[in-house]
């Protein structure tokens, strides 16, 4: 048998599908560097070749029916079975040429992308995502040709094709591998086990296939009653053998009073325990969580809470930070906290109201039975150096040292007697270049000024400096009871949100006054989990015993950042028609969630004007290990 | 005859019924169990997979099979209208797609009882998606109900997703909203775009009636076969 003569005439059979295909796929490429060029960026196309990608796996199916349907319909193949042919010779030519065929279709638009991209000087973003879509197409095309060489049946062989080759892709998510994340263990290919299935069910499909051929296999009506039960059987064992993968697991849940504690549903760190509301203690004893009131006068709003924990200086309204929340320190039986008192004028100039801060306090508050009293202030107002239509402030406690920072000026005080603070450090106008928000610098390295503070150990300086950096906000920002820094085996990363992405960067080296970093790796969101939300750079996101945390809105999401295999997801929690309102983490590793419900997912209430629509609740959810 | 007619379809037409209820359900119960991704996501996924898929299943032989088969012969010597075997066909496939989409939605409602969306988001989700999809294979009927085989009814239906890509895409960049509400893939986004949902059922109708009819008339006007 004539092996080219073979190929040149599959070559000719393929080539109207081959054109129809690559036709198909480079239609959205094509639009958007239309449109790009309409709009005056250039002709290139960026993201929708990702999509015709997507599309590949379908189409190389499409080409191996094709291809199949050329040669083993009923009248040619009796053609075929009466010439002194090999048989496998045929089918294995027919595979592989219908194979470069399919990859050729495939790797069109990704040429088209790189060409155009180069020329018009754009990033190159297919390095993370082609290789899977890829073998999915290699998977499909494989399934499909020896589908249709026992179906005979064009669109049904398909069909079934694309059915298994859905079926394997998700197999290995039912099967218990601990495979969680789709990108990071699935997607970037990084574990070989997902690789090795869909080559093995490759090199499977592509063997019955020759077999099918050889000894003339069809499948006949009474076999699609044996299949169809043994299909179901395997079903229905795959199903009892598996489990919830990335889902969180609520322990418990526990509706909350809407009128009782102030409305906002916090959580505070207060050593080991955890306040709510400014006034109970949370237990989580035996996964059951059960309130204690601290106090016995409840705050009912933030003007009683002002009133308070804060006294009022005639003229002056006050912005306190934390804002809404507080800082404790659990001293033995005392409870102490501190906070930020600032206080401002306005005054209408123009058409604006402007604020003018005037005077700064760090207060120190001890509870009493009742309530709390003020035990000790310190007067900072001359941090405000100059700048006194906004403020921003952050704090952090390290041991007994209390950081403080106000505008651009951080002050050091010692808190060993919470009655008696004792300013020890004070540093004017040194945090001009914090809280730039010019970040994500994935190609060079970059460095961050490292605080000018030496009372504290070098560790908590380079992590305050880091959060200080990215966290510093006109507004209201969690740096006084949460990190983005990760320290592990003596080394520093930190980790950036937006709605694209989870960047870490690595700390390389630090010296006297800067911190060097560079870009380490980043975990993509895929399009399905920004249906549900994403977080976005100012998220409140923290980073906890290995584990970064990101909530916002209704989703909280759980990431290991020290796998081996980069940044992984573990986790999700959705409630849709939910908002989280905080999030604190245990120290065995369960989450506390407090939330509150509204009626519809897309026309929520104001949280303030229609209080009596919402519920609030406390959720206790499972560690994502 | 004309009940006789839709049983005729029906029985040829089970397969797919029982292929994609099947395929479905498997991928349904699986991913609603296994939660790799939220509930609403799972919903969005499967939906838009079905949207795609089973008007390709039904459309795939729902013409051109007779025409491969050469049955079309006998059938148009049965003594009925030429609209009544169309809409024999349009019926059967009709109701084998809203009967995919209820079944599939109704075991989403039930697989997630409401854990992480309000009751009936997901079989909405999955209805919008439905009848998107119902509106896609009708479109089709007026392109393909000529082909005469499967490979052409295939290129008819990926012209006729590709064509409502396009469309929905220039109006989104250009801003034509008109344009947005006529595209069948307007239902599936009706929830997060400012199109209101009775404007796009409005905006549907007459389209709706006006292609079907296109579709009716270009069936009825075969003739090179007989």
């Amino acid at each position: 048998m004539r092996v080219c003569g073979i190929i040149h005439q599959q070559i000719c059979q393929l080539k109207w599908h081959l054109l129809a295909c690559l036709g198909l796929i480079m239609v959205l490429p094509v639009e958007e560097a239309i449109v790009m060029f309409r709009e005056g960026e250039g002709f290139f196309s960026d993201s929708m070749t990702f999509m015709a990608i997507l599309f590949g796996p379908l189409l190389a199916g499409l080409i191996a029916c094709a291809n199949v349907q050329g040669d083993l319909d009923e009248r040619r193949y009796i053609f075929w079975r009466s010439k002194p042919a090999n048989v496998k010779l045929l089918i294995t030519l027919k595979y592989f040429i219908g194979l470069v065929a399919s990859l050729l279709v495939i790797a069109c638009p990704l040429i088209f992308h790189i060409i155009t991209n180069i020329i018009w000087n754009k990033v190159l973003f297919f390095k993370y995502y082609v290789p899977l879509p890829i073998l999915i197409a290699i998977m499909t095309y494989s399934l499909c040709f020896a589908c249709n060489v026992v179906v005979r049946k064009t669109a049904r062989a398909w069909l079934i094709g694309m059915l298994i080759g859905g079926f394997i892709l998700v197999l290995p998510f039912i099967l218990p591998l601990n495979y969680r994340d789709f990108v990071s263990d699935v997607m970037f290919l990084k574990f070989g086990f997902y690789m090795a299935i869909i080559l093995i069910a490759c090199t499977a499909a592509f063997v019955f296939a020759l077999y099918a051929a050889k000894y003339d296999w069809q499948l006949k009506t009474n076999l699609k009653v044996l299949l169809w039960v043994v299909a179901g059987l395997a079903f229905v064992l795959l199903m009892l053998f598996s489990s919830q993968v990335t889902n969180i697991k609520v322990l418990d849940e526990k509706q909350i009073d809407p009128s009782w504690g102030r409305g906002l549903n916090i959580f505070d760190y207060a050593g080991s325990n955890i306040v709510y509301q400014g006034n109970s203690y949370i237990s989580t004893d035996k996964n059951v969580i059960s309130i204690s009131k601290i106090k016995s006068k409840n705050i009912n709003s933030d003007t009683d809470y002002k009133s308070t924990l804060q006294p009022l200086l005639k003229g002056y309204h006050l912005y306190l930070y934390p804002q809404g929340r507080l800082l404790y320190k659990d001293a033995g039986n005392r409870l102490f906290l501190f906070n930020i008192s600032a206080y401002y004028r306005t005054e209408v100039r123009g058409p604006a109201r402007k604020r003018f801060y005037e005077k700064i306090y760090l207060r120190s508050y001890k509870h009493t039975g009742d309530s709390w009293m003020t035990v000790c202030e310190l007067d900072i107002s001359d941090c405000l150096t100059g700048n006194i239509n906004t403020t921003r402030s952050a704090m952090r406690l390290i041991d007994n040292r209390l950081t403080a920072c106000v505008n651009n000026s951080v002050v050091v005080a010692d808190i060993t007697n919470p009655e008696d603070l004792k300013i020890i450090n004070k540093k004017l106008d040194v945090l001009k270049t914090y809280g730039t928000f010019n970040y994500k610098y994935r190609h060079k390295e970059f460095s961050i000024s490292l605080l000018p503070i030496e009372d504290i150990e070098p560790e908590e300086r380079i992590k305050l400096s880091i959060d200080l950096n990215y966290r510093y906000h006109y507004g209201s920002n969690d740096i006084y009871e949460s990190s983005i820094v990760d320290v592990h085996d003596g080394r520093f990363s930190f980790f950036l949100t937006d709605e694209k992405d989870v960047a870490r960067f690595d700390v390389t080296r630090w010296d006297k006054e800067r911190i060097y970093c560079k870009f380490g790796a980043s975990r993509p969101f895929t399009i399905l989990e920004s249906i549900t939300g994403t977080p976005h750079s100012f998220s409140p996101n923290f980073v906890k015993d290995g584990k970064l945390y990101c909530y916002e809105d209704y989703t909280l999401l759980v990431f290991d950042i020290r796998s081996k295999v980069g940044i992984r997801k573990l986790g999700h929690f959705v409630r849709t028609n939910y908002e989280i309102t905080g999030m604190a983490v245990l120290e065995d590793g369960n989450i506390l969630l407090s939330i509150y419900w509204y009626p519809d997912f897309f026309t929520r209430p104001d949280f303030f004007t229609r209080p009596e629509k919402q519920k609030n609740y406390l959720y206790l959810l499972k560690n994502p290990e | 005859m004309f009940r006789m007619l839709l049983w005729k379809e029906w029985k040829e037409n089970l397969w797919k019924l029982w292929f994609c209820s099947a395929a479905s359900v498997v991928f349904t119960v699986i991913l609603f169990r296994i939660r790799i991704i939220p509930d609403f996501a799972n919903c969005v996924l499967i939906s838009f997979i079905q949207m795609f898929v089973v008007p390709v299943i039904y459309s795939l032989d729902i013409f051109s099979g007779e025409m491969s088969n050469r049955t079309i012969h006998l059938l148009f010597k049965i003594p009925v209208p030429r609209w009544m075997l169309f809409f024999s066909k349009y019926i059967v496939s009709a109701a084998g797609i809203i009967l995919i989409f209820l079944i599939t939605g109704l075991l989403m409602e039930f697989s997630s009882r409401a854990r992480e969306t309000q009751w009936l988001v997901l079989l909405m989700t999955n209805s919008l998606c439905g009848i998107a999809a119902l509106v896609l294979f009708t479109w089709f009927c007026a392109f393909g109900c000529q082909s005469r085989s499967e490979a052409a009814s295939l290129v008819a239906m990926f012209s006729v997703f590709i064509g409502w890509g396009i469309v929905f895409f220039w109006s989104s960049i250009c801003e034509v909203t008109w344009a947005e509400r006529f595209v069948p893939y307007s239902f599936t986004l009706m929830r997060i775009t400012k199109i209101g949902p009775v404007w796009t059922f409005l905006s549907h109708i007459p389209a709706f009636a006006a292609v079907l009819t296109i579709a009716c008339y270009r069936y009825v006007g075969i003739r090179r076969y007989i």
